[in-house]
């Protein structure tokens, strides 16, 4: 045990980002530091890092996140200010230091072990109702069996909110939708992406998040060969063309609930990462405006 | 046969840490040599999260199915002539089952924790790894055309004066397609993958990832061999002597399908569906058609 204990010293600490207003461009600098390593989920985390400003409204799903994360675990705020009372504010450019030093300490739960939402299941399992299934246990309604919009083929859709810190979505867009298999068959949008800093919407960082999204690294040559890999004439691919060029892409996406459904879990993600941050927030608030 | 099964357990360990090594090179995080052992390390003191209502034995088995099936897979493989772990004269029905199976086995490793990103990961990769292992079944018979035998020892003598390489261009480059969906990596990763947040491994951690992870890299090697013996000549080789000769080629197909994991962009699903059905599978029969002339009397 000791063996492996001092063979664990020297490893990546693996930090899930949890990314606020502004917190886009500084958390893609920490993703080639040495000792730390960004990582999709936080079961796989150590430690969670705040970047950036997270909205009031968010705290209740930051403080499920931080639940997420198996114990010992830590949180670092970085240029964010607490919505909760743990953990440690880095304010720098380099919160490498904080994160190493909240590798050694340990945080309890934020939130009652409790569930989220009463318990409103029909039968012990939540298997009343009808047929096998019905109710809504935990809040979440069981998956029924309904109409397919794609190929007809009609499977258990499931409704759920995904966001807002899921690592494949923009930062602080949260999104009602309703799936069947990984078709997304009805979308809304329960809060809009952060703001981020212009240079968010450079084309580098642009092509490097929609790349990342398909599995390579951002290097141009392959960025070439990553077009094959997107639909002809798709807009997305057109976009990432424009990005691994160099150019800037300033076309607003149409509204989401509109866009998203036919898509599959796939699509529509490069679909998303396939817009500037700055058009994709504006495409997100504009129907309240009006 | 003990000592061949001896020698591949001996020879497993090093090449899952070689293979692990090859993952980070180029990542420039340094530390390429003991990195991966300290992730590991660090990992296995790290706790398994639980989540609601998951399958427990099934989340419990699927790394070790995983792994046996790599094992199993890698135990067909000469080391060299008449020293093979299990001697069987279907050896390659035998790999053909360990393929299939683990489509099964990623399946249950999506299925069991009970949340919706590894479930969406397990559906996605079962249609996708389907065709992909009907491609290397054809592939596969073609490679045992020309020994006219399902016994994987006697492709390797069938190698003696050309390779399958040579013989069969096609075979190679179409069974590499198949490496990355068996071992869940860059243009196949659709087990998992950054749109998924890790997808089937999304809710593991601790132990249970790096076991999973270690499967992995096991199930790496078990293809890698196999490739270096269907279509590399296995053993066969001047000077060094034959274990020598496959050990060196297992590690070079396995820097290639890390090198190809790397370079290949992950489609949409529905564009891989099609890739797969439209042009590598009528491609693995041109191949094989290829085959059966070439072999004509």
């Amino acid at each position: 045990m000791s063996l492996l204990a001092s063979l664990a010293r020297g490893a990546e600490i693996p930090v899930f980002a949890a990314i606020g207003a502004g917190g886009l461009a500084p958390v893609e600098t920490l993703r080639r530091r040495p000792g730390l390593r960004l990582v999709d989920t936080p079961r796989h985390a150590r430690v969670l890092l705040v970047a950036g400003e997270v909205d009031a409204a968010h705290a209740t799903a930051l403080e499920r996140l931080h639940a997420q994360l198996a114990r010992p675990r830590a949180t670092v705020w970085w240029r964010a200010p607490r919505l909760f009372d743990r953990g440690e504010i880095a304010d720098g450019d380099d919160p490498t230091g904080a994160i190493r030093r909240a590798a050694e300490t340990d945080e309890p739960d934020q939130r009652p072990d409790l569930p989220p939402h009463p318990w409103e299941g029909i039968g012990p399992h939540g298997q009343g109702g009808m047929g096998m299934m019905g109710g809504t246990p935990y809040g979440r309604p069981m998956a029924m069996t309904a109409e397919d919009i794609r190929d007809g083929l009609a499977l258990d859709a499931y409704r759920a909110r995904f966001g807002p810190f899921l690592p494949m979505l923009p930062p602080g867009l949260a999104l009602d939708l309703t799936l069947q298999g990984d078709v997304i068959v009805a979308a809304g949008v329960a809060a809009p992406p952060y703001p981020q800093g212009a240079e968010s919407d450079a084309p580098g960082p642009c092509a490097a998040r929609m790349l990342r999204l398909m599995g390579i690294g951002p290097r141009a040559a392959r960025a070439r060969g990553a077009l094959a890999a997107l639909p002809r004439g798709s807009g997305m691919r057109r976009r990432l063309a424009a990005w691994v060029d160099g150019a800037r892409v300033d076309e607003t996406p149409r509204p989401l609930p509109d866009a998203l459904p036919g898509r599959d879990w796939t699509g529509a993600a490069l679909w998303l990462a396939s817009f500037a941050p700055s058009r994709l927030r504006a495409a997100c608030l504009k129907p309240e405006a009006a | 046969m003990i000592a061949a099964t001896l020698y591949l357990l001996l020879a497993l360990p090093p090449l899952v840490w070689a293979a692990a090594v090859f993952d980070r090179i180029g990542t420039g995080r340094g530390a390429l040599l003991a990195g991966p052992l300290r992730n590991g390390a660090a990992l296995l003191l790290r706790p398994v999260a639980p989540t609601e209502a998951p399958d427990r034995l099934n989340r419990l088995l699927a790394p070790g199915w995983y792994l046996a099936l790599a094992l199993v897979g890698l135990s067909v493989v000469p080391l060299a002539p008449g020293l093979v772990a299990s001697d069987l004269s279907t050896g390659l029905v035998l790999w053909g089952a360990c393929e299939a199976l683990t489509v099964v086995v990623v399946f249950l490793h999506g299925w069991s924790p009970n949340a919706p990103f590894p479930l969406l990961g397990a559906y996605r990769y079962v249609a996708i790894a389907l065709p992909a292992m009907l491609l290397s079944m054809f592939v596969l018979i073609g490679a045992a055309l020309p020994a006219q035998s399902l016994s994987v020892g006697a492709v390797v003598e069938a190698q003696r004066e050309v390779w399958n390489l040579v013989r069969q261009p096609l075979g190679l480059p179409l069974f590499m397609a198949l490496g990355l969906a068996l071992t869940l990596r860059g243009p196949f990763d659709y087990a998992g993958g950054a749109e998924l947040a890790g997808g089937t491994s999304a809710e593991e951690s601790g132990p249970a990832l790096a076991a999973w992870r270690l499967a992995r890299a096991a199930m790496l090697v078990a293809f890698s061999a196999m490739a270096a013996t269907a279509f590399l000549g296995g053993y066969l080789g001047p000077v060094l002597p034959g274990p020598l000769w496959l050990l060196l080629k297992t590690l070079a197909v396995m820097a290639a399908t890390v090198a190809a994991g790397r370079f290949f962009a992950r489609m949409p699903p529905a564009r891989m569906l099609t890739l797969l059905w439209v042009v590598l599978l009528p491609l693995s029969f041109a191949n094989l058609a290829l085959v059966g002339i070439e072999v004509l009397p």
